[in-house]
């Protein structure tokens, strides 16, 4: 009798649990992935209304912090205008140069000119010698603390060096 | 112990009545879950998890990654090769690098910030679409206007 009521207890388990009602996942069963692990973490913490631990506000923040979510910062802004040129390209008349001729014709100046150029090398230089940084972690080398600000100190300096001589052509 | 009380149910009401202890009630009813279950799992399938179907024991993200890095590689290689040789064919390969590696970037930004199965859904399908648009636009450009080496040349010389 206890037999028969395990028997059918485990079929239940079994059954309520997603993963064994779709017949075309064949994996082993019993096992959760990393995804359904994490969707389980945030459903949770949703449900009991738990507040956000503080983070950005409570710790002290450091250069290696700073330049991970520059670096992040710098490959949204720098997505985002791309679709923006793209969108624009699409939807707006004319061509191009007539475009750069009209801006040309608002006679900026050389300094405002020079400060727009530098404002758009910048973030393509940071993102790009950041990335390569990144690459090397990726490769595993310049873990050490002193690498990591070693390294991220040079991005730093290299992207400024390289944004003024490109500005500057 | 137990058995003992079940044997007893058995004797004095018959068969039947023991499946109706709440043990057993407790369990969901196999069949209409199976198929209550299946369409939702099949649409989640089909649009909240990546491209490639990842169960246990796949590759799929860790192929992603590779791919991730490869493409970012490749996009640093065409730096040069738009200055020194720049054209159509340089044009085209910056159009497409440039809207995967920034799709994929999104992607993580994505997974990182938004979280819930309909909500990572609908900022999916919303990547997807701005990536489409991304990548016609800069085709349309390259086609019908000066191609992108050509442009930052010019915006340079101004």
């Amino acid at each position: 009798m206890a037999l028969l009521l395990r028997t059918l207890g485990r079929q239940g388990i079994c059954l309520s649990r997603p993963q064994y009602t779709v017949p075309f996942r064949h994996a082993a069963p019993m096992g959760t992935t990393a995804k359904e692990e994490m969707n389980k973490f945030w459903a949770k913490n949703t449900r009991l209304n738990r507040p956000m631990s503080p983070h950005i506000t409570v710790y002290k923040w450091s250069v290696p912090m700073m330049m991970s979510i520059a670096h992040r910062g710098t490959g949204v802004g720098l997505s985002g205008a791309i679709s923006a040129f793209a969108l624009a390209a699409l939807v707006l008349p004319g061509n191009y140069p007539d475009y750069l001729d009209m801006i040309h014709s608002l006679s900026v100046g050389p300094g405002l000119i020079g400060l727009a150029k530098f404002g758009i090398a910048f973030p393509v230089s940071f993102h790009t010698y950041n990335g390569i940084r990144h690459l090397f972690w990726d490769i595993g080398k310049g873990f050490k603390i002193p690498d990591v600000y070693r390294t991220g100190y040079t991005v730093i300096g290299l992207s400024i060096v390289t944004s003024i001589a490109v500005a500057l052509l | 112990m137990a058995s003992v009380v079940r044997l007893s149910c058995v004797c004095r009401r018959g068969f039947k009545p023991l499946f109706y202890q709440s043990t057993l009630l407790s369990r969901p009813l196999a069949i209409p879950h199976k198929y209550q279950e299946q369409p939702h799992l099949l649409t989640a399938r089909i649009h909240a998890s990546q491209a490639l179907y990842a169960g246990p024991g796949s590759k799929a993200a860790s192929l992603h990654w590779t791919a991730e890095r490869v493409l970012s590689i490749l996009l640093l290689s065409m730096g040069p090769v738009a200055y020194f040789n720049p054209g159509p064919v340089i044009d085209y390969s910056l159009a497409a690098a440039l809207t995967l590696h920034g799709h994929w970037g999104l992607g993580q930004v994505m997974t990182d910030y938004v979280h819930g199965e309909s909500k990572m859904k609908a900022a999916k399908a919303s990547l997807f679409l701005l990536s489409t648009v991304t990548f016609a636009g800069l085709c349309y450009f390259n086609y019908n206007d000066v191609g992108i080496c050509k442009a930052v040349a010019l915006l340079w010389s101004k």
